[in-house]
């Protein structure tokens, strides 16, 4: 598809057009953070962030959702009856998101909006949006992007890639939904889509992190769950949910009902694999009731159990959010390592 | 505030005294606002700092913790462990922005029914001047 | 600190050689700047993986609660003072542990060091006094007392209070620290004031609960935050299940806190929760001249009363 050429002075001016036909969210800068926001009338999206701390995953899956509405007061007469309230399900754009989190919704949809089950509320949100990514022109340090499946300038997921070319942005439509929001701009004019991928490749060099995923399609489940490395790996880990909240494909939720004296809520919040009460059963039992076990699951998922089930590489897309967050410094690219290379015969004959 | 606005305080009342005091201020016929609801407890040291947030979490304008005078403890010295609690308890929520006359400490014990009456006032006017309780109120969680 | 890392090898290992421990646990190099991650060693052979330098602020006696083994931890001022908390608390029997002290010179406070640098860090290395900080297209010199960890700066326990081995000579412990300034501008504020403070503070907060689990203090078997018959607050991000949330951790540690930082540098938020947990350290140390972790036989300041405690707030 065709590139655009956007002066930075035509950019506020495009946004301001934009905003009239969609909800914007970007990148909004707080005490030193990056986080994705609602913008307000006039603010523009900041985009000197190398990521944001939380992941775009908020725009189509917020941490907490209220999914219905109930009245307990028995003079109405809907009392005790779940009602879906009014939401904003309006055209929205997401400007700034870099295209790892962009990739992440594609993960992320997998298990959202399956032909038996369909998330109603993941869905609409994410038909509702467009998404500008923001290549990276300057990947950090801990992006891993490049072997998990993604890239600075990766495309799929994205409805536009914008890439910030010094006194201009070139602006590459990929889907009919992206050359109707760069129109919605009126950002026309054509420039030549070279340079972008000059732009590409310089980045893709920049990235010093890899992981490889290579061999683990073909280990062995219970062997890796059985794998003597995971207690070392785990003893470090405090267990808060730091790295599932930061995480763009970590997708676990909650259910709750929250009542205020005659009214109530019933809601979703993120939930994460990290917490003794995730898996707690009625009775008191607890499947998952240690922390080896706990972080096991987590990496086992993303590495291991989503390989499997889909057949379409790791759910991760490189981001590095969980390295860079972690309080103790577990890192999933030492743990894929340790994944990827395991060899049941070598740890047995060491341990004899 | 509107004209009749009443303010509602919740009460924690140790079981052996001020729970007492005010059964005799009411069979004394003593006189006094009906802005109190009275949650009676075994002792002013049951009291946890989460039965407090509860009630103010839930709208209550004004809390009421009362228990034995030092040394009268039915149970020999609950309420010496419970004014440790609560003076850091005090401090924190003050600390945190919550007026000083939301929460209240008495000593009453079930021989003091004008004592119990004359606090009972001074609780409900002091609460009654700082007006609805608007802080740890939890309200209805916003629609995302 | 420079040459405590020899030393802490030296130690470990001769301790699992003798079979002294079955463990030690410290800490080992991490894969990021800034970041040393808590380990565990189990064979004299691997003691060469230990390290210290000013990037140990996590609080390792929190990997000693109800262990069963024989273990030998590396301890600064404030992990020594968490080990006698949990000795009298009864999580952790002081026979169970050879205590290896660490004379501290405070930690370095990751946070403020990676806002100080307009690119992204790659590496910061110590260098006695100075911390010596590289960016991709720089290199700085800091002085490490002006990047410290907040509490560290404070901190008045540097050597540790009870050990079994020392790396090191005691250091000098700081005399003139003004160790609330921040808690009493907050107590100089109106209650407008407090409030719109703390709710500028806890804004960022994703109930991720970092800080409560960073914390050797939090080990009850359910937390108030899990239980629900009642249900004491809410899991949303809420401001007010936010603020009750981080009301009651803090009360929690009320007595048993070490202002150790290790809830602070834990938080991806970069929230300075500290003003919480050191108003209730100040108050007990004011009403009943308490500092938690001293020692392994007074009991702490809740669990405790004198008969004339103050009570001018008492009607």
């Amino acid at each position: 598809m065709k590139v655009i050429k956007i002066d930075k002075k035509d950019w506020a001016g495009g946004l301001g057009k934009l905003s009239d036909a969609y909800r914007l969210f970007g990148p909004v800068k707080d005490k030193d953070v990056s986080d994705f926001k609602e913008l307000a009338a006039g603010e523009l999206p900041d985009f000197d962030f190398l990521n944001t701390n939380l992941s775009a995953k908020s725009a189509v899956f917020p941490q907490n959702e209220v999914m219905f509405e109930y009245s307990l007061d028995e003079s109405q007469e809907d009392h005790h009856i779940m009602k879906e309230p009014e939401k904003d399900y309006s055209p929205r754009a997401v400007i700034g998101i870099r295209p790892c989190d962009a990739a992440a919704f594609l993960l992320v949809k997998r298990n959202f909006d399956t032909p038996e089950y369909k998330d109603p509320y993941w869905i609409r949100a994410y038909e509702a949006s467009t998404f500008v990514g923001l290549a990276c022109n300057d990947p950090g340090k801990t992006c891993f992007c490049t072997t998990a499946g993604c890239g600075p300038f990766h495309e799929d997921g994205l409805d536009v890639l914008i890439a910030d070319a010094g006194d201009h942005f070139l602006a590459k439509a990929i889907t009919e939904k992206g050359e109707a929001l760069l129109q919605a701009a009126g950002w026309g004019a054509e420039a030549d889509g070279g340079q972008i991928e000059t732009m590409k490749k310089a980045a893709e060099a920049k990235i010093s992190s890899t992981v490889s995923t290579d061999s683990l399609k073909d280990k062995v489940t219970t062997e890796l769950y059985d794998a003597s490395f995971w207690e070392d790996t785990a003893f470090a880990c405090l267990n808060c949910g730091t790295c599932t909240y930061v995480c763009p494909t970590c997708w676990c939720f909650d259910i709750q009902d929250e009542n205020y004296g005659k009214a109530g809520i019933r809601m979703r919040n993120w939930d994460s694999c990290m917490y003794p009460l995730f898996t707690i059963h009625g009775s008191g039992h607890n499947p998952r009731g240690t922390k080896t076990q706990r972080v096991r699951q987590r990496f086992m998922h993303k590495l291991k159990y989503y390989v499997d089930k889909y057949g379409a590489g790791i759910q991760c897309v490189g981001c590095g959010r969980c390295v860079r967050l972690c309080p103790v410094n577990i890192d999933i690219r030492e743990v894929c390592e340790f994944m990827n290379s395991y060899d049941p015969a070598a740890t047995t004959c060491k341990a004899a | 505030m509107s004209e009749d606005w009443e303010p509602k305080i919740v009460s924690f009342f140790c079981n052996w005294c001020t729970y007492g005091a005010a059964d005799l201020a009411g069979v004394s016929r003593f006189e006094h606002p009906a802005n109190t609801r009275v949650i009676r407890l075994p002792c002013s040291g049951r009291v946890s700092p989460k039965f407090i947030l509860a009630a103010l979490r839930e709208g209550a304008d004004g809390v009421w913790v009362s228990g034995c005078h030092p040394g009268d403890c039915h149970y020999i010295e609950g309420n010496y462990y419970a004014r440790r609690k609560f003076a850091l308890f005090k401090n924190l929520l003050e600390y945190m922005g919550v007026e000083p006359e939301r929460v209240h400490f008495s000593w009453i014990s079930s021989a003091e029914a004008t004592k119990y009456v004359d606090v009972a006032k001074e609780v409900i006017e002091s609460v009654r001047k700082l007006g609805p309780n608007t802080r740890f109120v939890k309200h209805k969680a916003k629609v995302a | 600190m420079l040459g405590y890392t020899d030393k802490i090898k030296e130690i470990s290992e001769r301790l699992l050689k003798e079979g002294k421990v079955d463990m030690v646990i410290g800490f080992k190099k991490g894969t990021m700047p800034m970041m040393n991650e808590p380990c565990v060693i189990k064979k004299a052979e691997d003691a060469g993986k230990l390290v210290w330098d000013s990037n140990c602020g996590i609080n390792l006696a929190n990997y000693l609660t109800d262990r069963k083994e024989k273990i030998g931890i590396i301890a600064k001022g404030c992990d020594s003072r968490n080990i006698a908390t949990h000795i009298v608390e009864n999580k952790i029997r002081r026979d169970q542990l050879v205590i290896i002290g660490v004379p501290c010179k405070g930690m370095i406070d990751r946070h403020k060091i990676a806002s100080m640098s307009e690119t992204e860090i790659l590496s910061v290395t110590d260098a006695g006094d100075e911390i010596i900080v590289k960016a991709e297209d720089s290199e700085k010199t800091l002085k490490k007392a002006e990047v410290l960890q907040k509490n560290c700066a404070v901190c008045t326990h540097r050597n540790p209070v009870i050990y079994d081995e020392l790396v090191a000579d005691l250091v000098e412990e700081q005399k003139d620290a003004d160790r609330y300034a921040d808690v009493r501008e907050i107590e100089a504020m109106s209650a407008e004031e407090k409030w719109k403070y703390f709710d500028d503070l806890l804004a960022p907060c994703i109930r991720c609960y970092a800080c409560r689990n960073a914390c050797p203090l939090c080990y009850c078997p359910t937390c108030f935050v899990d239980e629900s018959r009642p249900q004491w607050v809410g899991k949303s991000t809420d401001p007010m299940d936010t603020r009750t949330f981080h009301f009651l951790r803090a009360y929690h540690c009320a007595g048993r806190c070490t202002d150790c930082g290790s809830c602070e540098r834990a938080c991806p938020a970069g929230i300075n929760i500290r003003v919480l947990t050191k108003k209730l350290e100040k108050d007990c140390f004011e009403s009943y001249g308490w500092e938690a972790g001293l020692t392994t036989e007074d009991r702490p300041p809740l669990d405790t009363y004198k008969l004339n405690d103050p009570e001018d707030f008492i009607k």
